[in-house]
């Protein structure tokens, strides 16, 4: 038995009602990734023990799904749509465009001082606004449509967001 | 006044204390209702869906809001989804005491002033963004169903006939506009599981994920699975790139899906039911997650629903970035606490599904037309569609088109009509393909345009299929073959990687496109495509199964644009980066100097007034042409043509 910390303990806590099988998994580790922002080692123990699995195997469900963090989160993501409606407006020139500005060789980077990531985003279907990023702050649950892209635009954004300017535009959404 | 809870419903088996108990949460909520659609003073409707808040909803309800308070207006601030005219957001609608509606959009905070006034009676204050009449009748402005866009809906919507007039997180608006009456009448008339599934049979009302198998008779599988522990899931993993169309009914209408899902379990004698929701749909999360929870304080939900005999839980779970849950074994292997990995079938869902139980794993719509059904009857439901497909169904619409948003068409809908309906393509270009069922669907060539109608029967032809609603209208001024890397790199990723036929033959398929891309096609690529195409089809399930699809199509319609790039190696759309070249037409031209300053990747070389780019640095991102188009040029570049073999 692990040693019994007062993080073990919040944790544990925060998982309390959540029963051995019965489909929980899911559920417990957004909960947990909600309230710390990402998904530590020791919370995956924890969430074993309360559904009464193997930690294995609870690592290796949530590392299958693409939006699980086993790592602490950048301060700002900047997630980049990769939808048809996108594709259709340049949206590889923003790609790489974003990529090149940040330093980056592919998506999935974070800058050397860890405070600005670019990953890849799916479509939810607000494809008027394309082509479109959603700049995301995790650990204070804020997330921004900025829409309407143009390389240049997109460029000035990842400029801003990368020299730590304070960067406004765009639509607030439901994170 | 108290809100009744299921405290007070009294528990009986007798129908006519079902009905009274049933009446005790509907009449209040038909008078709140009555009195929310002719209001005592205007009311101001924010729609606050998806796609509104990527258009500046937020701001635009904060600024009425502000606005109204501080001018101590007399009138009141509401919310809706909005009414499918996507590219039209932010949307507010008017309502007057009258029960006088009208839609304006785009709507910006800083037109909040503009809808303010005319709220408060200065007529006409707000003319220039009125889009149309919902309801009634106000000077002459038209009714939104004369909008061109809406040519091809029938006059009347069906499934989606409250978006617009509730607040979708309002049960008491969905009771009072009809809602969970069906599925009373179905518990107070003492009609049976047999008797619900045999509607949707009698309605021909098939499945809406895609496949179209009809959704009563695989209802009536698991109802006559021998264990009796049943189980109903709903697949709200709705994952194809440009289509959201299950997301309108989760945001527009949760409590439609909750009801429907009800019944499902209902006719399948299921005790528990999950809806499984992509994490991408946060605000469809929200609102299903609220609708339970709202019907169950009402006894809508939960243990003796309507205090009679039948008990019924009902859950969200939210899904975390897998597309391939999407796949109906899938999801229940991500339900029932694992890797969201498909399995082989059979054994069917119906036989063994999550937690090993009988189960049934039906989509969005599929459930959420059910509650219609039952309410009108199967008749009523066959009025439109066709021969093969009956009924209505969603569709969205994205890509070089004016007008993107949602419709609610009847299949058969004849597709060059729908194109008009869309505006047409946009900037002058001309129809290439269209891109229907996702990643796993198809790429149509723009010549099927004239006789292609919206059913799978019409898609078959073209070794195509119309899939799960999302349309994507692809034009010319794009080589397909970047929409064809695109959906490879998106199967290649989210292949769950049990099967190497699937995760190794589309990494495969994704290096061959890209090789192409960067200019470096063989001749041998198409027949090695060929060969990618019938290994993936010995995958386990439809995800590698369909994979090839879109590559399939393109070889077969667009070969041309395919041999364009692999033997001729030349882009006449510039859009293929190898085969593009930046140039500096007039270096004297001073927004030169602001396309050196906003490239990213230092490509220009030389002093001022004698730039030049240089090709070995340049990403082609298009940066410098934005800012000083034709100072800066961009070309197609002849790469040596693929030797004669």
């Amino acid at each position: 038995m692990p040693l019994e910390t007062e993080a073990r303990a919040e944790l544990r806590e925060l998982v309390t009602d959540f029963k051995p099988n019965d489909g929980k998994l899911m559920a417990a580790l957004h909960r947990v990734q909600h309230r710390y922002g990402w998904i530590s080692r020791e919370s995956l123990e924890v969430i074993a023990e309360q559904l009464e699995m193997f930690p294995a195997h609870v690592y290796g469900a949530a590392s299958f799904y693409d939006e699980y963090r086993l790592e602490p989160p950048a301060n700002t993501t900047i997630r980049w749509c990769s939808g048809p409606a996108c594709r259709l407006e340049n949206a590889n020139g923003i790609r790489d465009a974003m990529l090149a500005t940040l330093g980056f060789d592919g998506l999935g980077e974070r800058t050397d001082d860890g405070r600005v990531e670019l990953v890849n985003g799916q479509c939810n279907g607000a494809c008027e606004q394309a082509p479109l990023v959603w700049v995301e702050q995790p650990m204070e649950h804020s997330r921004r449509v900025v829409g309407k892209l143009t390389a240049a635009s997109a460029i000035r954004m990842a400029r801003a967001i990368r020299d730590g300017e304070a960067f406004e535009e765009g639509h607030e959404t439901v994170f | 006044m108290a809100k009744r809870s299921r405290k007070d419903t009294k528990l009986s088996s007798d129908p006519a204390q079902l009905q009274a108990n049933f009446d005790a949460i509907r009449d209040p909520a038909n008078a709140e209702y009555q009195a929310w659609r002719a209001p005592e003073r205007p009311r101001i409707d924010v729609a606050i869906d998806t796609s509104s808040l990527a258009n500046g909803a937020a701001a635009t309800q904060t600024a009425i809001e502000a606005l109204s308070s501080d001018r101590n207006a007399a009138l009141d601030i509401g919310r809706n989804h909005g009414y499918g005219m996507q590219w039209l957001q932010p949307l507010v609608t008017i309502t007057w005491p009258d029960g006088s509606s009208v839609i304006y959009g785009p709507v910006t905070e800083d037109d909040a002033a503009a809808i303010v006034d005319e709220a408060t009676g200065r007529d006409g204050a707000a003319s220039e963004l009125a889009i149309g009449m919902l309801a009634g009748k106000r000077g002459d402005i038209p009714s939104i169903r004369d909008h061109p866009f809406f040519a091809e809906e029938p006059r009347e919507r069906r499934l989606i006939a409250r978006i617009g007039f509730t607040d979708p997180e309002s049960m008491e608006h969905y009771i009072g506009s009809g809602g969970w009456s069906a599925m009373a009448r179905v518990l107070y008339r003492g009609m049976e599981p047999a008797g619900v599934r045999q509607e949707l049979i009698d309605g021909s009302h098939g499945g809406r994920g895609g496949g179209g198998f009809p959704a009563g008779v695989k209802w009536n599988f698991l109802a006559g699975a021998p264990d009796p522990e049943h189980y109903m899931i709903c697949n709200a993993d709705e994952g194809d790139p440009g289509a959201w169309v299950n997301r309108i009914v989760m945001e527009g209408d949760p409590h439609l899906l909750v009801e429907g899902m009800t019944l499902g379990g209902f006719a399948t004698l299921s005790q528990r039911g999950f809806i499984y929701i992509r994490e991408e749909y946060p605000l469809a999360v929200e609102r299903v997650e609220q609708a339970i929870r709202q019907a169950e304080a009402a006894g809508l939900l939960g243990a003796n629903i309507l205090g009679g005999d039948f008990s019924y839980q009902l859950e969200v779970v939210k899904g975390a970035g897998s597309y391939v849950c999407g796949e109906e074994t899938g999801l229940i292997s991500s339900i029932q606490v694992q890797r969201g990995q498909p399995r082989i079938r059979p054994p069917f869902p119906a036989a063994v599904g999550v937690f090993m139980k009988p189960s049934n794993v039906s989509n969005v719509e599929s459930c959420a037309h059910v509650p219609l059904l039952l309410q009108h009857g199967h008749e009523w439901y066959k009025e439109f569609g066709t021969d093969g497909m009956s009924g209505t169904r969603l569709y969205s619409f994205s890509g070089d088109i004016p007008y993107t948003g949602f419709m609610e068409l009847p299949f058969g809908a004849p597709m060059k009509e729908v194109l008009a309906a869309c505006g047409g393509i946009s900037g002058g270009a001309e129809l290439k393909a269209i891109q229907s069922g996702g990643p796993l669907g198809s790429l149509v060539p723009a010549s099927s345009i004239d006789t292609l109608i919206l059913e799978n029967a019409s898609f078959a032809p073209y070794d195509a299929i119309m899939g799960s609603g999302g349309i994507v209208w692809v034009s010319d001024r794009t080589h397909l073959v970047i929409i064809n890397e695109f959906l490879s790199t998106f199967v290649e990723e989210e292949s769950c990687g049990r099967c190497t036929t699937c995760h190794g033959g589309n990494q495969r398929m994704t290096e061959i496109f890209r090789r192409i891309m960067a200019g470096n096609g063989r001749r041998e690529d198409a027949f090695n495509l060929k060969l990618i195409d019938d290994m993936l089809q010995q995958s386990n399930c439809v995800h590698g199964q369909f994979s090839p699809k879109p590559m399939r199509n393109l070889l077969q319609y667009f070969r041309e644009d395919f041999d364009g790039l692999v033997v001729d190696r030349h882009d006449s759309t510039h859009t293929i980066p190898a085969m593009t070249q930046y140039r500096v037409a007039n270096s004297r031209d001073p927004r030169v100097e602001d396309a050196v300053a906003i490239c990213p990747a230092d490509a220009f070389r030389g002093n001022a007034g004698f730039r030049t780019i240089d090709d070995a640095a340049c990403i082609r991102c298009a940066a410098c042409l934005e800012v000083a188009p034709g100072a800066v040029v961009r070309e197609a570049k002849q790469l040596e043509p693929l030797p004669v073999a």
